[in-house]
């Protein structure tokens, strides 16, 4: 149902004419089929409802009007960038959806190191700009299209740079906030008249309330602008290219290098992983093209390599004896980027990789380091531009595990939860058969390591029911499996008790049912009162999960 | 293939919305990192590829018909194909351009045809072209006195196709001629249609007029085959695109080149010599429809397979179109043969590059649209600091000549012909 022309006339009023839509057309592109974009991060099956209105800001000014009469009104709304996944969609009928595609601004402040950026300053975008100047940032395992505030304000965001760099939490710094309430809040430093240079004091310190480790997802007002600290990077201000479509390829100074180190063992991995958190000598890290399945890695990275060859010729690529040689000693295997700050840098890092690479009697993918490949590579992992790659093998994936403990108790689990996938695999032709082991992630998820990321996908076919119900069973034969291994939450199971399977936010009354039940459910209670005050008409969604502590406090 | 046949693809697209900017690994600023014409323009989502990949679902299941916005998201595509090759740096069964001009088709046959669509509907059935007001008469102004031979009375392996823009407008009527007495000088023997001489329908094709399309290039390949045609060559890119890609689906069988591959050819086996130095610094735009779109046809009917349970490939191999084999280098190389000639790059060029705007007859059917994207890509221009804009393409020239970039400041536009005799 569409808005009532007074409330339409309202908004319009706020952003013209040219930047609000009602047409239905309009509103069903802001709809988010969950099992087309990562399952995980929402329901399965359906779709998310229809908004009432799509509106498209053009400052913090407007978004603070947009937010004023959606209180006024009491309408529910819902502000994203890059439409990654059902998170950034609205969960009740008639919700406005704001759509950020228009507050793109990057201002770099080179003395203190960081970029304030507006909602859509994808990744890519603050990426070129800051090694313009010398810098990189931490760019989200989500890839380079995604926004990096929303990265930044509203979700965990690691990526392969963290090592390095940290994650999303430990980058953000200052930001500015309209609150659900309408109310705007400048954080930090910010909130002082001090500029953008912290995110904790002087001024207020807000940041575990409006972010915290996981970020709210969108669900608790807009951020606006966010300031994203910057970290060094000594190479070129652009980042020269060569090759032909679809490999385009890096041409780098010798002192920025990937090295895919291969281990005998997952034992010999953890150690591998250990020694390399220890010993600051890391750029990025992560285990990237294992994605594709243990079995076709080596001859994905062909076929990507080369603007003739298609996924048809899996097969064959597989059957070269080099190529079946060479992904048998990437079976276990952890890409790096070593970046010398000087030659003496560089020469000393990969000393101590040399060491590391002893040590655990690990090697160097002689494949993964022959030129083109290696430029390819390079500019893969730094630029992190090929997200749509998750979805290149059946159209949609569900990322399964999801285990992010200690190294050590993870690694020695691997084998056995590729084979749970593997059986499944070879049992149903639901989901890929590409090898059990197809796991990506992370060499660490918080800046200095200590932990890993893992993630494995599972590709299935959107556009073949029996496929997703594939993916499905997948996903609740790996929560099992957690559950027995006390591991947590599964990946496809992590947004269950954010959006119901229907599309729809959970109501509080659900959610006080669910949350209540939790191990510590004070965390959704002390949530639930900085909703009462901050957010009295419920207007977020419920991403933000809370739960009435008189729900629990009596029992 | 009709619209519905695209839901598989309209399903699996993943939101990726790679398809709004140019490859990420090729970004070097923010300032020239997008792709897609209509959104800048536009800017909602529904003006993308991937918008229009779920809306046409909508449309499909029968919850709306062509509204406004979709409409509007249809015919103000350039079918520039920026979005396709963006797609397919990762994905290998999605089709985003072949999708849209279904889209387009669609739009067509169930009556949505614009005013002015239909004047040049019109155009092309009395007067065989889609230059409105353009009269048949007059289209061969541009050869008079040009030795070149009729090749429907006297037969001809080698014709010169000069297009509607360049048989019509006044101005490049003269580079036609230049391009005609550059290979006719070369010692080819050259002919061309003469009262044959019509309208590729290459836009018709690009707006989703496919039954004008279809009766158009069907009677231009009889022509060609009645009149013996081994070799076209061709100074527009749209009617390069339409014989190398459109009718070769269509079963010609010749060799097309596009003019600046034939003068790329002439002088690199000596045969023309550029002496005088043109003493400036250009730009070159890559026309969409000589890059990315300009690779060749390749037959292929065949189904999808799966492999692997899940994995989608096709069987036989599918041709895939995705810019790697088109006509970036030759206007490269004779740029670089004329003396005193600095060429300097934009940031997105060859098959990323930004359509003029001039695309699916954008610059008659939304000309605000149009001009908004001939305007972005001079800004683009100007920012490279280059005196010229030169490009190979008479749809492009003639939408650049009036433009302006963000700062109001024009840049001049040369043809690539034009920019050879001067050199000569």
């Amino acid at each position: 149902m569409a808005l009532s022309p007074e409330v339409y006339k309202a908004f319009e009023d706020v952003v013209g004419a040219r930047n609000i839509s009602q047409d239905p057309a309009v509103l069903e592109c802001y709809r988010c089929y969950a099992a087309q974009s990562s399952a995980h991060y929402g329901p399965f099956d359906h779709k998310t409802p229809m908004p009432g209105a799509v509106i498209m800001p053009g400052s913090t000014e407007e978004v603070q009007g947009i937010i004023r009469l959606c209180n006024k009104y009491k309408i529910p709304f819902k502000a994203a960038t890059t439409f990654w996944a059902a998170m950034g969609y609205i969960g009740d009928e008639n919700a406005i959806q704001l759509d950020m595609r228009r507050m793109k601004k990057i201002e770099i402040n080179e003395r203190d190191q960081y970029a304030v950026v507006e909602p859509y300053a994808i990744g890519a975008v603050v990426q070129v700009e800051a090694m313009k100047r010398g810098f990189n940032l931490n760019m989200a395992g989500v890839g380079c299209s995604s926004s990096t505030l929303a990265g930044t304000a509203g979700w965990v965001a690691f990526g392969p740079s963290s090592l390095f760099m940290g994650t999303a939490s430990e980058n953000m710094l200052a930001a500015e906030w309209v609150l659900p309430n309408g109310e705007i809040l400048h954080t930090g430093s910010l909130g002082a008249g001090s500029g953008w240079f912290c995110g904790e004091g002087p001024g207020p310190s807000t940041r575990a309330i409006l972010r915290g480790k996981q970020g709210t997802t969108g669900a608790f007002g807009v951020c606006t602008r966010v300031a994203v600290r910057l970290h060094p990077w000594p190479g070129p201000a652009v980042i020269p290219t060569y090759g032909t479509i679809p490999a385009y390829r890096a041409k780098l100074p010798e002192t920025i290098k990937t090295v895919t180190v291969c281990y005998p063992s997952w034992d010999a991995y953890a150690e591998g992983a250990n020694l390399l958190h220890q010993s600051d000598i890391v750029y990025l890290g992560h285990r990237q093209f294992n994605m594709f399945g243990r079995d076709i890695k080596t001859a994905m990275i062909k076929i990507l390599n080369d603007p003739d060859l298609q996924l048809c010729d899996l097969p064959e690529i597989m059957a070269d004896p080099y190529i079946k040689e060479q992904n048998e000693k990437m079976k276990i295997e952890v890409s790096l980027v070593i970046v010398g700050m000087t030659q003496r840098d560089f020469d000393y890092k990969m000393k101590a990789l040399d060491e590391i690479i002893r040590r655990v009697g690990a090697w160097k993918s002689e494949f993964m380091l022959e030129k083109p490949i290696h430029d390819w590579t390079l500019l893969y992992l730094l630029r992190l531009g090929h997200k749509n790659l998750n979805y290149t093998l059946c159209g949609s994936y569900e990322g399964n595990f999801g285990m992010s403990p200690n190294v050590f108790v993870t690694a020695p689990l691997m084998e056995s939860a590729a084979k749970l996938k593997d059986d499944y695999a070879k049992k149903y032709p639901y989901i890929a058969d590409t090898g059990g082991d197809s796991d990506m992630g992370s060499l660490a998820i918080l800046g200095g390591g200590g932990v890993t990321g893992w993630e494995f996908f599972t590709c299935f076919d959107r556009f073949d029911k029996a496929s997703i119900k594939g993916a499905c069973d997948m996903v609740n034969i790996s929560q099992k499996w957690m559950d027995d291994h006390k591991l947590g939450v599964d990946m496809g199971h992590w947004n269950a008790n954010a959006r119901r399977e229907d599309g729809f936010n959970y109501t509080q009354e659900q959610h006080n049912e669910m949350l209540s039940k939790l191990p510590q459910p004070w965390v959704c209670g002390y949530q639930y009162l900085v909703k009462k005050a901050f957010n009295p008409y419920d207007l977020g969604g419920s991403y933000y999960r809370t739960c009435d502590p008189a729900s629990f406090a009596k029992k | 293939m009709a619209l519905k046949d695209f839901r598989p693809m309209m399903e699996r697209c993943s939101n990726c919305l790679g398809c709004k900017w140019i490859p990420f690994d090729k970004i070097q600023s923010q300032r020239f990192g997008e792709n897609c014409p209509i959104n800048l323009y536009y800017e909602f989502h529904i003006y993308s590829a991937r918008g229009k990949f779920q809306a046409a679902q909508g449309l499909l299941d029968g919850e709306y018909g062509y509204t406004d916005a979709l409409l509007a998201s249809t015919q103000a595509c350039t079918a520039c194909g920026a979005c396709d090759i963006a797609c397919k740096v990762c994905r290998y069964n999605l089709e985003p351009l072949d999708f849209n001009i279904a889209l387009k088709a669609d739009a067509v046959e169930k009556g949505n045809i614009l005013p002015v669509q239909k004047e040049m509907i019109a155009s092309l059935k009395k007067e065989q072209t889609m230059i409105i007001g353009a009269k048949k008469a007059n289209r061969s102004a541009w050869a008079k006195g040009l030795k070149l031979k009729d090749a429907m009375k006297e037969g001809a392996e080698v014709i010169f196709f000069p297009g509607c823009k360049y048989s019509y407008d006044k101005k490049l009527q003269g580079y036609a001629r230049t391009a005609a007495e550059l290979l006719i000088n070369a010692g080819v023997d050259l002919g061309y249609m003469g009262e044959a001489d019509m309208c590729c329908a290459s836009r018709a094709y690009q707006q989703g007029l496919m039954a004008d399309f279809d009766a158009r290039s069907e009677a231009n390949i009889k022509a060609f085959k009645k009149a013996g045609v081994k070799t076209i060559v061709t100074p527009c890119s749209d009617c390069y695109y339409a014989f190398k890609r459109l009718y070769a689906a269509k079963g010609l069988e010749v060799e097309v080149l596009h003019v600046v591959e034939y003068i790329d050819k002439l002088i690199s086996e000596k045969k023309l010599k550029l002496k005088k130095p043109v003493n400036m610094t250009v730009t070159y735009h890559d026309p969409c429809h000589l890059g990315r779109l300009g690779e060749p046809y390749v037959a292929w009917n065949g189904t999808e397979k799966k492999i692997m349970n899940q994995v989608h490939t096709w069987e036989p191999r599918r041709p895939r179109y995705n810019g790697a084999y088109g006509i970036y280098d030759a206007p490269r190389r004779v740029l670089a043969a004329i003396p005193g000639l600095t060429l300097v790059e934009m940031e997105r060029i060859r098959e990323y590059a930004l359509c003029c705007g001039a695309g699916a007859a954008c610059e008659q059917t939304y000309p605000e649209v149009s001009k908004f994207t001939a305007n972005e890509r001079v800004t683009e221009a100007n920012s490279t600091g280059a005196e010229a804009l030169v490009t190979a393409c008479p749809w492009c020239e003639s939408n650049f000549a009036s433009a302006v970039d963000e700062n109001g400041k024009k840049i001049e536009v040369i043809d690539i012909i034009d920019l050879v005799s001067r050199a000569l």
